[in-house]
């Protein structure tokens, strides 16, 4: 029995505290929020410096071969910051599918630069007024000799601005799924959305007639599925940590705050009611940090059911915490955790960001029913349209 | 990260399953596992258990060979406890002299004390209880109000105890009593004694609980009778032996967990199983994302105690961490067993043979309600937590 990180990683995450400490935590976020994305930039960078963009990245295609687990500590790293942009999209979704669907051509075209923090892939998956559901992409790619011509609209795609590619869900001929990759271009129409998170920019893309290499198909044809199956076990796996990270920041910021802040002349925290509440913030914070940990372990180590039971039920209860968390740390600062001044709502934006992220907590306790086998003899209707992701 | 378990830790669990295959009363293993409703004859079936297992050599596993244990690892002990609750082994009536009284005197008994008490404990000749709290004394332990006075060679032991586990069935306890009193610093001047019992000044009178079972007891010490041979540690820092008995237990929960886990896929087996005006149950969705969310915190719980475990492993003893483990398991049982009474609708009122599913889960969800009350209360746990896990400020009135 040995659940815990390894010393290399929990030394990482040191160095990572250090630096995120050094650039003043979230005054990255602050910054990128009145739109000056320069300091996020320097620090993406720095961070590329430190290695976080090469962990998973295989030492061929000049990163440094290791797994899901040695993400764990940069995730938390990045989460207690709320630290801008889509390290998560590309390390825990597009570099698993590279690595394993993806051509020579396209590893060497994208793994070394992201290893080098020089390239940053998002996702474009959801549709206007769609869910995550399979059976709604209309999002449609066809066939002319050798290039495929993309035609549809992908919104909330996580900072579309700066991304340097996207792995974008369309549909083709056939009526299966694919995955495409799309390079950034300054003639790809691309309409900012406004984000309560404002830490986080989303877009809308329009593909009209859009022509990119039939070298860029992700995988195979019809092969979507399985892919997006595939990486999204990575990604919330990645997640979970990142949601952690934000939780274990609450929980300090709370508990710092009740040892100093006096009412009544005794410092808040010596009440039960301030007290148990920060307890109860411990205890999902734990039961997070263990479900995470797991999740990302079972990525390298379990068969497929493992794996998803362990990913979603991850997914599922941190969205849930985080939310809970980020309230009550709000509620425990009084009055100044209302404000912009402390980073309080930082934290609860953040957590409601990600609470539908590609699919809400609903949906993933159905597919973890799925993976544990409660349902398998379920036939109604009803059910069938309550699936999401494994939908199609 | 590893949850791998090494091949002397697997032929430790191989030993042990061929053991209880052998060895489990008759009927045991393929479901008869009714004990007797007798009380005399229910005491007699687990003391005679409790000798099984020692004459097999399972009786107290973490104990030094020479006083009849094997010198199990943490893991093995762990191990141990998934096993038994595999096959839902009998449940111990020696836990006190097992875990606690027993390695105490081990640690620091005196010979005389060794010689008397350990044998007997782990043979299960003679059963162990605690006399820790009393009507007044709960979650404030240190506010006990029985006295121990010196007359001659005797020390006279008077006042009350309750909620004394198995105190009806128990040859022995480790008393806790006040010897003298420090009106600042109230932990001090509380003495341990090895309290016989089978004596005239000790009175039990069963408690039924809520569940209609019968575990709890008063105490009633009228000039009980201790000698000095019976003081563990020294006169007036019984506190100290207390706390160092609790650090004893070294795995914690972990058997709780471990029935939790199995409660869990009981309750799923039971719900696959269950109709309600001829629809499965489980084709509800409101009760698949419940079971979803109870997945995650048992799973979640299981596993932080793994976590747990691991620090245990390396720093050689548990932290406060602990109560965390107690505080989950406690609080997500009863609320576990609550969803099941609420899944039967109108007919969960149906109790004993009459309940709809299985009597099991009325049962229980009576007996959780003193899950998060024994061995601590949620709230207490809280204030461990918070105190010496978070680093919040110490209560008021401490």
């Amino acid at each position: 029995m040995d659940f815990a990180l390894n010393e290399d990683q929990e030394m990482f995450r040191s160095y990572l505290r250090k630096y995120l400490d050094k650039v003043g935590q979230t005054k990255v976020a602050r910054e990128f929020i009145k739109g000056n994305t320069n300091e996020f930039t320097v620090v993406m960078n720095g961070l590329a410096e430190l290695g976080a963009t090469a962990i998973n990245i295989p030492e061929e295609n000049e990163g440094l071969g290791l797994g899901a687990v040695d993400l764990v500590p940069v995730f938390e790293e990045m989460g207690r910051v709320v630290l801008p942009g889509i390290y998560l999209e590309t390390m825990a979704f597009a570099v698993p599918l590279l690595e394993k669907y993806g051509t020579e051509e396209q590893k060497a075209k994208y793994l070394p630069d992201i290893a080098a923090g020089n390239k940053q892939l998002s996702l474009a998956w959801l549709e206007p007024v769609k869910d995550y559901s399979l059976d709604q992409i209309e999002c449609a790619v066809k066939e002319e000799g050798e290039t495929l011509v993309i035609n549809g609209v992908k919104e909330l795609v996580p900072d579309a601005d700066f991304a340097d590619a996207f792995i974008v869900v369309v549909r083709n001929s056939n009526d299966g799924l694919s995955l495409i990759l799309v390079d950034r271009d300054d003639e790809l129409s691309i309409r900012p959305q406004k984000c309560m998170d404002e830490s986080r920019h989303l877009g809308e893309i329009t593909f009209d007639e859009w022509a990119v290499p039939k070298s860029q198909l992700l995988g195979s044809w019809n092969q979507g599925v399985n892919l997006l199956e595939e990486g999204i076990l990575y990604l919330n796996a990645g997640l979970s940590s990142l949601l952690v990270g934000g939780m274990e920041k609450v929980v300090g910021m709370a508990t710092e705050y009740a040892n100093i802040r006096e009412q009544f002349g005794q410092p808040i925290g010596r009440f039960q009611a301030i007290k148990h509440t920060i307890v109860d913030m411990k205890m999902d914070l734990e039961m997070a940090r263990s479900l995470s940990y797991y999740a990302s372990w079972t990525l390298e180590e379990m068969d497929a059911e493992k794996q998803k039971a362990a990913v979603y039920s991850a997914r599922a209860f941190a969205t849930e915490a985080f939310i809970r968390l980020a309230s009550e740390n709000i509620q425990i600062h009084g009055g100044i955790g209302f404000t912009e001044e402390i980073d309080c709502h930082l934290f609860l934006k953040r957590a409601r960001f990600y609470e539908h992220y590609l699919g809400s907590v609903r949906d993933y306790n159905e597919l973890l029913a799925s993976a544990l086998g409660w349902n398998k003899n379920e036939t109604s209707k009803n059910m069938k349209a309550e699936k999401v992701v494994h939908g199609q | 990260m590893d949850f791998s378990i090494s091949k002397q830790e697997e032929a430790f669990r191989q030993e042990l399953r061929t053991w209880l295959e052998e060895n489990l009363p008759e009927g045991w293993l393929q479901g008869n596992r009714e004990l007797p409703e007798d009380k005399a004859d229910y005491a007699v079936f687990l003391r005679k258990w409790q000798n099984t297992l020692y004459e097999g050599g399972w009786g107290a596993i973490s104990w030094p060979k020479e006083y009849g244990g094997r010198e199990a690892t943490l893991m093995e002990e762990i191990i141990f406890y998934q096993e038994m609750v595999r096959v839902q082994a009998p449940p111990l009536i020696n836990y006190i002299g097992i875990h606690m009284v027993g390695p105490t005197l081990i640690q620091s008994g005196t010979d005389e004390q060794k010689e008397k008490f350990i044998n007997k404990i782990i043979t299960g000749e003679e059963v162990w209880c605690q006399g820790y709290s009393e009507p007044n004394a709960g979650s404030d332990l240190a506010a006990i109000q029985t006295s121990a006075e010196k007359k001659g060679d005797q020390w006279l032991i008077n006042g009350q105890k309750v909620w004394t586990s198995f105190g009806h069935l128990a040859d022995k306890c480790f008393l806790l009593a006040r010897t003298s009193t420090h009106p600042e610093k109230k932990h001090r001047g509380i003495t341990a004694f090895l309290l016989d019992m089978n004596q005239s000044g000790v009175e039990t009178k069963p408690i039924t609980q809520m569940d209609g079972q019968q575990e709890f007891n008063e105490v009633y010490l009228t000039d009980a009778v201790a000698y000095d041979a019976d003081i563990v540690g020294e006169l007036d820092k019984g506190w100290r032996v207390m706390i160092a008995l609790m650090l004893h237990e070294r795995t914690g929960i972990g058997a709780e967990l471990f029935t939790l886990e199995k409660r869990f896929d009981d309750m799923v087996a039971a719900i696959k199983d269950y109709q309600i005006n001829g629809r499965p149950v489980m084709d509800d969705p409101s009760v698949r994302q419940k079971l979803a969310s109870f997945y995650a915190r048992f799973r979640g719980s299981l596993l932080n105690y793994y976590r747990n475990l691991t620090s245990t492993l390396k720093n050689g003893h548990p932290g406060p961490e602990s109560s965390i483990d107690k505080l989950a398991v406690s609080e997500l049982t009863k609320e576990m067993a609550g969803f099941m009474m609420s899944l039967q609708g109108h007919r969960g009122m149906l109790w004993k043979e009459d309940a709809p599913i299985d009597p099991v889960w009325q049962d229980e969800y009576l007996f959780s309600f003193g899950q998060t009350i024994g061995g601590g209360t949620s709230e207490v746990q809280r204030n461990t937590i918070g105190e010496r896990v978070l680093g919040l400020p110490k209560d008021m009135g401490r």
